[in-house]
């Protein structure tokens, strides 16, 4: 959307268009506009994508992308709203008494208010169509990953996290992942709510008494992930973190071997 | 706005009731009355019960509580009307018009005053007194987060800090508005004589009052480990503090249904002569619209406490899985409240600054329906929004789908505000005085809040935000930066209509750049540890957000001394400003037509409305 | 009649001082809170005698402590110095005299407890494990064992993961066994008689230095919700405590 939106209310001819674009007032707008959706356009690409936690997987990588594209959405009504804000700011009026009464004394514009729900209602619709889809294609990937899944047993205490696979008959204190391997995380606490939040695979969720809760995910790239209990839980909230890793389906066989080979429990 | 006047007889003044228990009742006899009733059935409870069972202690500390603000409103003479009803009298006349506050000076702003202008007074103190309390409370959050390895206090204290900073904020942003504006300037503005209900006018003050001392008892108890959002099994498991905060928030509760019921009683049945809907000025329906929407959502609030309040002390067990409750159900409870009560705090910020936007363009405002349309097309939706804070609980992921169409579909109403805003501003000469700036923080700010509200109201994207402090920034810039510089726009728009002095300007300026680029590195900063993985309400986080909230700790010093140089321009203005011309700022809403100091009834004649108060601009139209 | 310029410099030092005056409230609410923060925990230094091969084969210093772990914090007191200990709690169990351990780096510490606490039930079975120790065991009156029946554990001491990407990870959890019934019948008769007690002793490899903290796994709070209020809810220095690598 560009400032042109904005047009004289009554029904123009291509003329009418032409000279209110040629105006001055409207020139300096557009430009504004321009700038200033490029600002926005620019953080959304760059900056945002920076700012988040490395990819480790599927569900990471479509919320890096998802802010990336409704950062580049929002810009140009950001744009517009600010320009016209800029504008006329920039054309303000100084002093002890108010200004004299404007020119305009219009108090209803259709095409303008026109284009501006059409306009706003396209971002809205976008955004909730893009949330859907991703929303559905993660939910549909949980699905059609289920029966290769490795399940990892998450539970919170105040203020630590423990894991059992139960698969494996391994109990840990950290969480490593073999990479590629769907991972389905059955989470409970044994208390107060906690919520388990693997900052690196974009997934988290509430850790409850009694009811098992859960989280699906694909580990796709090797590396450290950081699991943080993001539900406020009482004296100790902040320390209750651990590690781990997403690593090789060798390097995770071997893990596993070597935890088995004491006992069963990580030490 | 045009208006026909006709002449009304004005009653004169009666005498003084003089043998009228009612003369002798005021802030310092409540307060007796509510340390008697507190501290006697404290000690009477406490006796022959075992008090290191912790059901035991939370019953008698919520009952003595509750018992403090019943002695205090016996006291201070809140409940001699009802107490008459009971033997088949009332209030005298003359006791009527005595609790007016008619010519008793600075006294009755510490009595039961009936007067709407001395019940705005005292809101706009007590929400200066919260948001400092509040605001001091930020400081410790940031300095004690200023560097990793939490230097400054004990996580108990951090976590008690961060929840009571959480609810006092809340409360003051609550009232901010339509505390002080819309007690003190609605009457006026819709040409009422008084409120529909003065009595419970001040009744809703006063139960607001008695619950800061029970705020603030958490302190002494304890404090709370819960956040304000005081989540269950959390809430039951906290120690005595928690009991402090439910029953603040029931009184509260209590307090914001009586005041929301009187501004919309007011609004419905008091306007002048001819104010038909359609005249009715912009800021008089956002604060209706607000209260309005406080006054169903707050019940839940009040309903979620009880329960916890009924867990903590008899074991009932709403919220506790191991008998069959769930926590969800306090987490369903609580946003049904939580997501309207955002709107509660924004919408009388914002209408503000669009009532006073074509005074500062001298235009009409742009589509006033679309206005109108906008903040009840908010208020609607926000009725149906409140599980988006549940995508990530595990408690019904079919719906979040549901959930987040809803959501996002908030944002369209939202758009016709900026609408409004944007078509009022365009092609025009704004001018430039501290509340029009005010305006433009607003619009910076609630933009930046809107479109991150729109990444973390979506599922997937949720899924890395959610609990982080990205939510926390996002929010802070909706409340903090959007409704909070409207408030203070406000509060510098009507200063003289309050004090009949204008506010210094060049310290509101100073004031204005330091909070505004301070608010803006402080959650600039905190968006990027947020994005970056930092959870929210921790009170030490690791080496690699050192940087980001070292930023936000320095933007909130800068707040804070400008909060100070706001608040020092507020007191010295009231006493020492210029004093200010009937209309200082050309508007054309009814209360500028009212004298400073406004009689007690506002207006000597009746008011006739025949347009709105919106027709500026040179060429003249429809 | 005061001139404009004199009313302009009183304004600016009204001014400043308002900003004065707000900076001193909020700095002394910070010094307030600051010193009640100030922590209670009485520290132990761990004290090294010779050096000793660890399970890598690699010689380290050795460091012992001792600490026990009391029923109530009176009883704790009358074994040491508490600071906590007065805090007006007296049904609060508590470890003591200390809570804060005091250790150097890269060096084989050894714990010894006294354990003189009854018990029961965790709420999580997996703290019923040692974990983190050398070869995973620690000895109870004398026995080597790898974990206790989480039904009948008294207190865990679970060293465990701070917010950090820079200390070396430290993670120890050492069950400790419960005092039978009969075992406590003197102490429930009589408080100042204190069962003969368990003596559990571990050891564990500290690596760089670093800030630890350590809780109770138990739930040996008050009844209000799984255990966990009161005492372990509330505050360190009695189910809960710091580690501090130097
Ligand atoms: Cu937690
Ligand atoms: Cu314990």
């Amino acid at each position: 959307m560009s400032s042109d939106s904005l047009e004289e209310m009554k029904p123009t001819p291509g003329q009418r268009i032409r000279s209110f674009v040629q105006r001055k007032d409207v020139m300096q707008t557009f430009v504004l506009g321009i700038v200033i959706t490029a600002g926005f356009t620019l953080m959304g690409l760059y900056a945002y994508p920076n700012w988040m936690p490395a990819v480790h997987s599927k569900e990471m990588h479509s919320a890096r992308l998802i802010m990336t594209i409704f950062t580049v959405l929002s810009a140009p009504i950001a744009g517009l709203v600010l320009a016209v804000a800029v504008r006329a700011f920039l054309n303000m009026h100084h002093g002890d008494t108010p200004p004299p009464d404007s020119e305009l004394s219009e108090r209803s514009n259709t095409p303008a208010i026109l284009v501006w729900c059409f306009s706003t209602g396209a971002f809205v619709v976008a955004a909730i169509a893009i949330g859907l889809l991703a929303y559905n294609s993660d939910t549909n990937s949980a699905v059609a990953d289920a029966p290769d899944a490795i399940t990892v047993d998450v539970t919170g205490a105040q203020w630590a996290w423990s894991f059992y696979y139960p698969a494996q008959n391994i109990q840990t204190h950290t969480l490593e992942l073999p990479s590629g391997q769907p991972v389905d995380f059955h989470v409970k606490s044994v208390d107060v709510n906690h919520s388990f939040w693997p900052v690196q695979l974009g997934v988290k969720v509430d850790a409850n008494r009694i009811v098992t809760t859960t989280a699906e995910t694909r580990p796709t790239t090797l590396g450290p992930i950081d699991i943080r209990c993001a539900e406020l839980c009482g004296l100790n909230h902040a320390v209750m973190e651990t590690s781990g890793a997403v690593v090789s389906a060798s390097d995770f066989a071997n893990w596993v071997n070597s935890i088995k080979a004491s006992g069963g429990v990580q030490q | 706005m045009t208006t026909l006047v006709h002449q009304s007889e004005v009653s004169s003044p009666a005498p003084v009731p003089a043998k009228s228990l009612i003369t002798k009742l005021n802030i310092v006899t409540g307060f007796i009355v509510g340390a008697i009733f507190c501290w006697g059935t404290y000690y009477a409870l406490r006796a022959g019960r075992d008090m290191t069972d912790t059901h035991n202690v939370n019953k008698v500390l919520i009952i003595s509580m509750f018992m403090w603000s019943l002695g205090f409103m016996i006291g201070i003479g809140a409940l001699i009307g009802p107490f008459r009803w009971l033997i088949g009298k009332d209030l005298t006349p003359e006791e009527e018009l005595y609790m007016s506050g008619e010519g008793q000076g600075m006294k009755r702003y510490f009595k039961f005053c009936t007067d709407h202008k001395v019940v705005g007074i005292q809101y706009l103190v007590a929400v200066m007194v919260l948001l400092g309390a509040g605001g001091t409370m930020a400081m410790m959050i940031r300095t004690n987060l200023a560097r990793p390895g939490s230097h400054l206090v004990l996580p108990q204290i951090y976590n008690s800090l961060v929840g009571l900073h959480g609810i006092t904020m809340i409360i003051a942003m609550i009232i901010a508005l339509t505390g002080p504006l819309g007690n003190f300037i609605l009457p006026m503005m819709i040409g009422a004589r008084g409120e529909a209900f003065p009595r419970l006018n001040a009744v809703s003050f006063w139960l607001l009052f008695t619950a800061i001392p029970v705020l603030c008892s958490a302190w002494f108890l304890g404090g709370i480990p819960t956040g304000w959002s005081a989540y269950a099994p959390l809430s039951t498991q906290a120690g005595p503090g928690m009991n402090a905060f439910l029953v603040t928030i029931i009184i509260f509760a209590i307090s914001t249904a009586v005041a929301g019921t009187n501004i919309t009683t007011t609004v419905i049945t008091m306007r002048a002569k001819g104010m038909r809907f359609n005249r009715v000025p912009i800021f008089v329906i956002g604060c209706t619209i607000s209260v309005a929407l406080a006054v169903p959502a707050f019940p839940t609030f009040m309903a979620a406490m009880v329960q916890t309040g009924m867990d903590r002390t008899i074991s009932t067990g709403f919220f506790d899985a191991n008998v069959g409750g769930t926590g969800w159900l306090y987490a369903n409870l609580f946003w049904i409240m939580g997501h309207p009560e955002v709107y509660v705090i924004l919408l009388p910020g914002v209408a503000a600054l669009l009532e006073m936007l074509p005074v500062f363009t001298r235009k009409p405002l742009f589509s006033f329906p679309m206005a109108v349309a906008g903040m009840a097309g908010i208020a609607g939706m926000s009725a149906l929004v409140w599980a988006h804070h549940m995508y990530m609980s595990g408690w019904m992921p079919a719906l979040n789908g549901p959930f987040m169409v809803t959501t996002e579909f908030i944002s369209f109403p939202t758009g016709l505000l900026f609408l409004v805003f944007v078509g009022t501003l365009w092609r025009s000469r704004p001018w430039l005085k501290f509340p029009m700036l005010c305006v433009y923080a607003m619009m910076w700010n609630l933009l930046i809040g809107g479109i991150t509200g729109v990444y973390v109201s979506d599922v997937p994207l949720d899924g890395t935000l959610h609990g982080s402090m990205f939510v926390t920034a996002h929010f802070h810039y909706t409340i903090m930066g959007a409704a909070l510089s409207g408030a203070v726009g406000a509060i510098a728009y009507w200063f003289p209509k309050l004090s009949g002095r204008m506010l210094n300007e060049r310290a509101s300026y100073i004031s204005f750049w330091f909070v505004q680029i301070g608010l803006n590195v402080l959650f600039m900063g905190m968006f990027l540890v947020g994005a970056e993985g930092q959870a929210r309400r921790v009170a030490n986080y690791s080496e690699q957000f050192a940087g980001g909230n070292l930023v936000s700790t320095i933007g909130a010093y800068s707040v804070g001394v400008g909060m100070l140089v706001f608040l020092w321009a507020i007191i010295h203005s009231a006493g020492k400003g210029a004093i200010a011309p009937a209309n200082p700022w050309g508007a054309k809403t009814l209360e500028w037509t009212v004298p400073y100091p406004a009689p007690v009834e506002n207006f000597s004649e009746e008011q006739v409305v025949t347009s709105d108060p919106y027709g500026f601009g040179k060429r003249v139209s429809k | 009649m005061e001139t404009t310029a004199q009313s302009k410099s009183r304004s600016l030092i009204t001014g400043l001082l308002t900003i004065a005056l707000g900076v001193l409230a909020v700095t002394s609410v910070g010094v307030v809170l600051h010193h009640s923060s100030a922590d209670p925990q009485p520290k132990e230094y761990a004290t090294i005698k010779g050096t000793i091969v660890g399970p890598d084969g690699k010689t380290y210093p050795h460091a012992f402590l001792k600490d026990g772990v009391y029923p109530d914090p009176v009883s704790s007191k009358a074994h040491g110095t508490c600071a906590t200990c007065d805090g007006g709690h007296p049904s609060w169990p508590s470890y003591g005299p200390y809570t804060h351990f005091v250790l150097p780096a890269h060096t084989y510490v050894t714990i010894d407890l006294v354990v003189y606490d009854s018990g029961g039930n965790l709420n999580t079975p997996y703290f019923g494990n040692v974990v983190g120790t050398v070869a995973g065991t620690a000895t109870y009156d004398g026995v080597t064992k790898a974990n206790l029946d989480p039904t009948a554990v008294e207190h865990t001491w679970t060293l465990h993961g701070v917010p950090t990407t820079t200390q070396d990870p430290l993670f120890v959890n050492v069950p400790l066994p419960m005092n039978t019934d009969s075992e406590m019948k003197a102490y429930n008769d009589d408080p100042t008689k204190l069962p003969k007690g368990h003596i559990v002793e571990f050891s564990f490899i500290t690596g760089g230095k670093g800030e630890y903290l350590w809780n109770c796994e138990y739930p040996c709070g008050d009844t209000s919700y799984q255990g966990f209020g009161a005492v372990m809810g509330s505050a360190a220095g009695y189910m809960g405590g710091k580690v501090s690598v130097i």
